[in-house]
């Protein structure tokens, strides 16, 4: 009965290697800026609500045939709705690490044919998030989890933003689907700085990132005859 | 005379250069996305651990000026490594680690007569890091002071260097000047991604920045010696 369980273990991990093609982000950006009425790089308080625009910069799939870098277009992404959780300390004195947790929260993708997006200072602005949000949602979902980390020992200010994503929308949304029809869940990643030659007045975080669908690996069904087949 | 006055002169220039106020501003240089691992890994069950090596390599989506690439015929790729653990330190849920001096370099391979990068699994391998470094070497630059901030709880962090250009096709011919040299790269890290290759450690998504030549001015003695007065 072991070998048997082994023997299947064996399998699965042979059909989720073999096959797999690692693709890139399927949306990557440049960037993300960030802004939260009340907070600094070191404290978010409880209820402080952060927002943030960003440009695509690249596609891969299930996005490849989206070109970020036509000059017609624009993609841009929209982040908001995220309520802190207050933040907390980890350490202290010269090595202080900052941890802040938000819940709720959007995110949206469009794509303008009309590129006007621009990062203006002190958002929210007459552009800001306004030229972000025009065009045709083409995604759209929730946050399922969302988390910042900085610190105030690093030289350039650099830390880390991550959220799970449940895509609900948008014109592209079905290319979210696995092989059952169900949309995969997004992972929201990437690095944050809050060094000041790279920000911008009135913004908080400049957040390098992308989108990973994260889909569980696939798995196969067979017959014992059908995986014998394949070693002959 | 002359001497001494080219020597003032330089003096003056540096003066000019280090007087505070001219914030530097940063570009974009390029933008990086891959996976990491350790190598040598002297400890499987422990990142970071002192002695062992670190190595991300990945795609280079994004190349901006003073950088001139041709993404449609060229596949570009990095390579980050010679970068061994020195110390570690844990505080809470994060491990903070720092590392010896390695590089960061760029290569530029043809799509059409090339290799096409190809992570595979548990690296090293037969394809990463060598499909990853073939074709020529566009750019390349040291990487000192770099520091990895990992937190074990979230399973997320970031890590960051000084960053300056030593070499490459983009310095022989010239479209890097001598003055454009020097910048930083920062990352965010995520060990969360369910499909990431195995044996990879974290995927890695990054940028290194330029800074900008500092400005200086054009001054007589009777103006320099105005403001002394």
């Amino acid at each position: 009965m072991r070998s048997l369980i082994q023997l299947t273990c064996a399998v699965l991990i042979g059909v989720s290697a073999a096959g797999l093609a690692f693709a890139g982000p399927a949306i990557d950006w440049d960037p993300i800026y960030t802004w939260e009425p009340g907070a600094t790089p070191y404290n978010s308080p409880l209820g402080g609500v952060l927002q943030g625009v960003g440009t695509v910069s690249d596609f891969d799939i299930p996005f490849a045939d989206l070109d970020a870098s036509d000059p017609t277009k624009e993609y841009t992404i929209y982040i908001y709705g995220l309520v802190s959780q207050g933040t907390t300390i980890s350490g202290g004195g010269p090595f202080t690490l900052y941890t802040t947790n938000y819940t709720g929260g959007q995110i949206e993708v469009y794509e303008d044919l009309s590129p006007d997006a621009s990062y203006d200072p002190f958002p929210p602005n007459a552009g800001v998030p306004a030229d972000f949000i025009d065009g045709t949602l083409i995604l759209s979902g929730q946050f399922t989890s969302f988390t910042t980390q900085t610190n105030n020992f690093t030289q350039y200010n650099t830390g880390n933003m991550e959220g799970g994503i449940n895509w609900t929308g948008g014109t592209l949304y079905t290319r979210t689907f696995n092989a059952n029809g169900r949309p995969c869940p997004g992972l929201f990643t990437g690095g944050i700085t809050w060094y000041p030659p790279v920000m911008i007045p009135g913004y908080i975080f400049r957040h390098d990132g992308k989108i990973d669908l994260n889909c569980p690996t696939p798995t196969v069904n067979g017959t014992w005859g059908q995986l014998k087949g394949t070693y002959r | 005379m002359r001497k001494s006055a080219i020597g003032m002169f330089l003096g003056l220039l540096v003066l000019f250069a280090l007087a505070p106020g001219a914030a530097s501003a940063q570009t974009l240089f390029f933008d990086y996305v891959g996976y990491d691992y350790e190598a040598p890994d002297l400890n499987p069950a422990q990142f970071g651990e002192v002695g062992s090596g670190y190595v991300s390599l990945g795609f280079v989506p994004g190349l901006f000026a003073p950088l001139v690439a041709n993404t449609v015929a060229n596949e570009y790729t990095y390579y980050i490594s010679g970068l061994t653990s020195v110390s570690q330190m844990t505080v809470g849920s994060f491990v903070i680690t720092s590392y010896s001096a390695g590089s960061l370099s760029v290569y530029e391979d043809s799509k059409s007569t090339g290799t096409a990068a190809d992570y595979g699994i548990n690296p090293p391998n037969a394809t990463a890091p060598p499909s990853f470094i073939d074709g020529n070497l566009f750019v390349t630059g040291t990487l000192t002071n770099f520091q990895y901030v990992f937190n074990t709880l979230s399973g997320s962090g970031s890590f960051e260097a000084d960053f300056e250009v030593t070499g490459g096709s983009e310095v022989t011919n010239g479209n890097i000047p001598a003055n454009r040299r020097k910048g930083w790269t920062f990352a965010g890290t995520s060990a969360n991604e369910l499909n990431m290759p195995e044996g990879y450690a974290h995927q890695v998504d990054g940028q290194v920045f330029l800074n900008e030549p500092v400005p200086t001015q054009t001054k007589t003695w009777g103006g320099l010696k105005a403001l002394y007065r």
